[in-house]
């Protein structure tokens, strides 16, 4: 091997050319064919059967995410200025080529389904814009009592009024956005608009996070330049460690590009990984090279660049294949952009390795070795020292660091108990920002900006005519409403069926309820066929009147909102299956919930079984089943560490969030693989225990030092971030950084002496 | 009917007709919808409707309907009575129609389970008629007054000649923005309609199936009309159709509708 690579470097300026024109090429794939996926459904395993039942359920009814306009005025909205605004508005809405034109409700479009003393009618609030106020007074009064209305489209003070415009997922864009935001604001004045929803909300946060990164990325970059030049100290090696790991970030998302894949949110994380990894060779390479010319100031180039490959090329093969393996194994997720991000980080890493053995040698032949400007040598001393103290330490008060190490732990299980899983899109806002204060103000005054589908299904034709059925339902929606604070509101066919009972009772309040027979039900739904636009029924239930959409409005999107009120309508399931009926839920708030899920299960797959795989390819590397256990230690402690800090802070799992354990098995394999294979190295050299744990402490100890320091001096600029998921992911890289430094140099190297490894040859024979 | 064999005879009529009717004595777009408004048909009609609505999925719901219709000059009188399905069976509905412009229809239903005549007030003639894709204003006759038309060019649907007339609404927010209409000559029957909404963009095709001489009346039997934008469509079918047997004026009330048949 180290012959091969030293004859790979024997033309050093040929091999960087070659190198440098493979890293243009994939830059310019990068540039060509690159582009971003921001439609979520496109992140969602199409052939899950959730998403195949909900999918369906969308056609089937018609299920769409709403864009909401609300309009305050506070001295009532029952006014000529402000009733015009809304029929100007929703006629605008109606034109805009992303909304088809019968997916706008407003109080202009709504139907007022009303008795009168000789009939039923169904008609519209009002088509001219009212300018008596006799006619501005009916309205209003109108409104008030029609409960399919009043809440829902005007709020119960009367002074704010929505705009609903149902939108498909793939039309949500930026340019939409502010199209919309900017028709929004010409209706300023003396009223206030508001826009929210999901589309808009998922929109935002697809665009907002990206964005924020390429802003912060390059910022870390340089926090990471300025810490490698301080640690290193030299221009050269700074360059070449940072080099290796944009040309591996370079081609892998050039690779991505070749294959026509997009760039989904979560491929962001794929520099990350690589940033806080792919430093890990450089440092540990040049560190080894500083140490040897130290020992040996007079070696030339070449014979110090052949030192530094032929004792190092196994720890960077090891680390590399090991964690890439790692990531490999993420293969196994339901989910496709985990993936290609899981595949294609592990290419990166293998690049990264590439490079570590191909750019930084031939970088030395080429320019020379870096000249260390090392001025003041006692600080290294101390540096030195500090490890030193450390293992001496550790192994002294065996008992303590262990007794820690497992309180901590333990606390970290029981963390882990804690997390929860947050689909919510809204939470990843700042609290000020306007998306989560005009959609905290629509919640205030409606039933909730956040849509939860339940889909009613029954083997009989005409099932929901049966007023047992209708009953039934109506029982769930009243009790699902009255119990549940985060449920606004609701709406299904049964408010039809009991509004047209009332009106056709002269309004009496008796007879808002399900009729009782079934022949009711179905004169009462041929009569609103017959006055009605029937299109509004197929929202609510099917053709043969088999399936029903009942439809809840929530007033938070997150996680536990939703399973709150999902174990809430479980309740009910006995009594509906009994008559026939069976529920299963649909809508985009319920895809996030099951892919949020899908997302975490992969993820502790992966882990668990990356584990398993790490322990196998370490007892293989090290021929020791014990030494691939104790390497497996770094990993652990940083993934449960990580894990339970979440569960304790109450930081909820995400997609980025629940990705950031594989940085766990990433950091953990540099760190446990190298300080092993130079304790090993040691260990036979020196036959002495405390003279090894020493000397790994100053090669490989003071390199996993410089490397912690380095990544997590990087990746705390992000906690400056305006964007708070990618402030917690500054947060978490740096502290599973800190805890797969710790956890090698503390609980591992202990293990290490404890387990007297490596050293039983020597104890048989004293 | 075989419709390539149609193909070219309606490819050279595209060509010459033009020519044949040039220098002849043209017919104007409003007498040609005047000839369709003013065919007769019958004083009174009756007939078994079959009313299928097919969605976009190609579900199916079946209606049938016995009704009655007669015309009482400057009224038009519709008695209906739902036979299936059966849990609408002998529900009824009313509509009285007039020539009096500007005047709504008067509607009424009778609910068999709520053993009451009520009232039904539409707004406009552009509600649908019972969920299906006709409005009102396409089952009736609309008065040729209230749109102005004009004779676009004559050619050959189907091996019959026609007219093709554009109909522009006089009034500015009717729901139609304008409708195309493919006239027999001779016949008066208006094969084809094409409607246009608001935007001017299609929204629906009325397709003539069948029509019969009855008596010495021309009654189209079957029609469809599909919502191209809605990708739904209603197919209506006559049958049993008895034309001037002397209904009497006293089957259009109330009474009747509660009474059934």
């Amino acid at each position: 091997m180290t012959k091969l690579l030293n004859k790979m470097i024997r033309y050093p300026k040929t091999l960087l050319i070659i190198l440098l024109l493979i890293t243009l090429v994939f830059f310019w794939i990068m540039k060509k064919n690159t582009h971003m996926e921001t439609d979520l459904d496109e992140y969602m395993p199409q052939d899950h059967p959730a998403f195949v039942y909900s999918n369906q359920a969308e056609e089937w009814f018609n299920i769409q995410d709403g864009i909401i306009i609300a309009i305050e005025n506070k001295a009532g909205v029952y006014n000529s200025g402000t009733l015009q605004k809304v029929k100007d508005l929703t006629k605008n809405l109606e034109k805009m080529a992303e909304i088809e034109k019968d997916d706008v409700i407003s109080l202009y479009t709504a139907d007022n389904i009303v008795g009168s003393e000789y009939g039923l009618e169904v008609k519209s609030f009002y088509d001219r814009v009212p300018d008596t106020p006799q006619k501005l007074q009916e309205i209003q009064r109108n409104v008030r009592h029609n409960e399919m209305v009043f809440g829902r489209l005007v709020n119960e003070d009367e002074t704010v009024t929505v705009i609903i415009a149902e939108i498909q997922d793939d039309v949500f864009s930026q340019k939409f956005y502010h199209q919309l935001l900017d028709l929004a604001k010409k209706f300023e004045g003396p009223e206030k608009l508001y826009v929210a929803g999901r589309p808009i909300v998922e929109g935002t946060m697809a665009y907002l996070g990206p964005r924020d990164m390429k802003r912060m990325v390059p910022i870390v970059i340089a926090v990471i330049i300025a810490v490698l030049l301080f640690v290193q100290r030299s221009v050269k090696a700074s360059i070449f460690t940072l080099l290796v790991v944009l040309f591996s970030v370079i081609w892998a998302f050039g690779l991505m590009a070749a294959f026509g894949i997009p760039v989904y949110a979560v491929s962001t994380m794929i520099p990350v990984m690589l940033i806080a990894i792919g430093v890990a060779d450089g440092i540990h390479l040049y560190s080894h090279l500083h140490i040897f010319l130290r020992i040996h100031p007079s070696a030339d180039k070449k014979s110090a660049v052949t030192n530094m490959l032929q004792e190092m090329w196994k720890p960077v093969v090891m680390t590399s294949v090991t964690t890439a393996v790692g990531f490999i194994s993420l293969l196994t997720s339901d989910v496709y952009p985990i993936k290609y991000f899981g595949l294609f980080t592990a290419f990166g890493v293998m690049a990264a390795m590439l490079f570590s053995l191909l750019l930084i040698p031939a970088g030395l032949m080429a320019f020379g070795l870096p000249r260390w400007r090392d001025k003041k040598s006692d600080n290294k001393e101390h540096e030195n020292k500090f490890l030193t103290a450390i293992a001496s330490q550790v192994v002294k008060h065996k008992t303590l660091t262990l007794f820690t190490t497992i309180i901590i732990i333990t606390l970290s299980v029981f963390g882990t108990t804690k997390v929860w899983i947050n689909s919510s899109f809204l939470d990843k806002f700042e609290k000020d920002s306007d998306i989560v204060r005009t959609d905290t103000f629509i919640n205030k005054n409606f039933g909730g900006t956040s849509t939860l589908n339940v889909i009613l299904d029954s083997d009989n034709p005409d099932a929901f005519k049966e007023p047992a059925v209708l009953k039934a339902v109506d029982r769930l929606q009243q009790n699902v409403e009255n119990s549940l604070a985060v449920v606004g509101n609701s709406s299904a066919l049964t408010d039809y069926l009991r509004r047209m009972n009332k009106v056709m009772h002269a309004d009496s309040n008796q007879y808002n309820v399900i009729p009782d027979t079934k022949e009711m039900v179905a004169q009462y739904l041929l009569l609103y066929e017959m006055s009605g636009d029937p299109e509004n029924l197929w929202k609510v239930v099917d053709y043969t009147y088999q399936k029903a959409n009942l439809t809840f409005q929530l007033k938070s999107d997150n996680s536990i909102a939703l399973n709150s009120t999902i174990a809430k309508i479980e309740e009910y399931l006995p009594a509906l299956e009994k008559l026939g009926v069976t529920v299963n839920y649909a809508g985009s708030g319920y895809k996030g919930l099951v892919f949020t899920d899908l997302i975490l299960i992969g993820q502790v797959k992966s882990l668990v079984l990356s584990l398993g795989i790490v322990i196998l390819l370490l007892s293989l590397m090290f021929k020791k089943f014990l030494a691939g256990l104790i390497g497996a230690i770094p990993i652990s402690i940083t993934a449960i560490i990580s894990f339970g800090v979440m569960g304790l802070f109450n930081i909820p799992l995400s997609t980025t969030t629940a990705l950031l354990s594989s940085i766990a098995i990433g950091i953990g394999i540099d760190y446990a693989v190298h300080f092993i294979e130079r304790y090993k190295i040691y260990a036979e050299e020196t036959g002495n225990q405390q003279l090894t744990g020493q000397k790994t402490m100053q090669h490989s100890g003071r390199a996993i030092t410089f490397n912690a320091f380095v990544v997590i001096a990087g990746f705390l600029v992000l906690l400056a971030s305006v964007f708070p998921p990618n402030r917690a992911l500054g947060a978490l890289v740096s502290m599973n950084m800190f805890t797969s430094f710790l956890g090698t140099v503390s609980v591992m190297y202990l293990v290490l002496v404890i387990s007297n490894i490596y050293f039983q040859k020597n104890s048989s024979k004293e | 009917m075989n419709s390539k064999k149609h193909f070219s005879v309606i490819f050279i009529a595209a060509f010459l007709l033009p020519l044949a009717i040039f220098g002849q004595e043209t017919i104007s777009g409003l007498e040609i919808i005047q000839k369709v408004y003013n065919r007769p048909t019958g004083e009174d009609q009756e007939g078994t409707l079959t009313m299928t609505l097919i969605n976009s999925r190609g579900d199916q719901r079946v209606r049938e309907i016995k009704q009655y219709i007669k015309d009482f000059g400057k009224e038009e009188k519709k008695i209906m009575f739902f036979i299936a399905p059966a849990d609408v069976r002998n529900t009824s509905f009313m509509n009285w129609s007039y020539d009096e412009e500007g005047r709504d229809d008067d509607q009424w239903i009778y609910l068999p389970a709520l053993k009451r005549v009520k009232r039904i007030s539409s707004d406009s003639k552009s509600d649908y008629f019972m969920g299906s894709d006709f409005t009102y204003d396409d089952l009736g006759d609309r008065h040729p007054s209230e749109d102005t038309h004009k004779l676009l060019r004559e050619e050959e649907i189907d091996g019959q000649p026609c007219y093709v007339v554009e109909s522009i609404p006089k009034e500015e927010d009717y729901m139609y923005s304008r409708t195309v209409t493919w006239i027999i000559k001779n016949k008066w029957i208006g094969l084809k309609k094409e409607f246009y909404d608001e935007d001017g963009e299609h929204l629906k095709t009325l397709s003539v199936k069948e029509y019969e001489k009855i008596k010495e009346y021309w009654i189209i039997t079957n029609s469809q009309m599909q919502n191209v934008q809605k990708e739904h469509t209603t197919d209506m079918k006559l049958a049993d159709l008895k034309i001037d047997t002397g209904i009497p004026d006293t089957w259009f009330t109330e009474r009747m509708m509660k009474r059934g048949i």
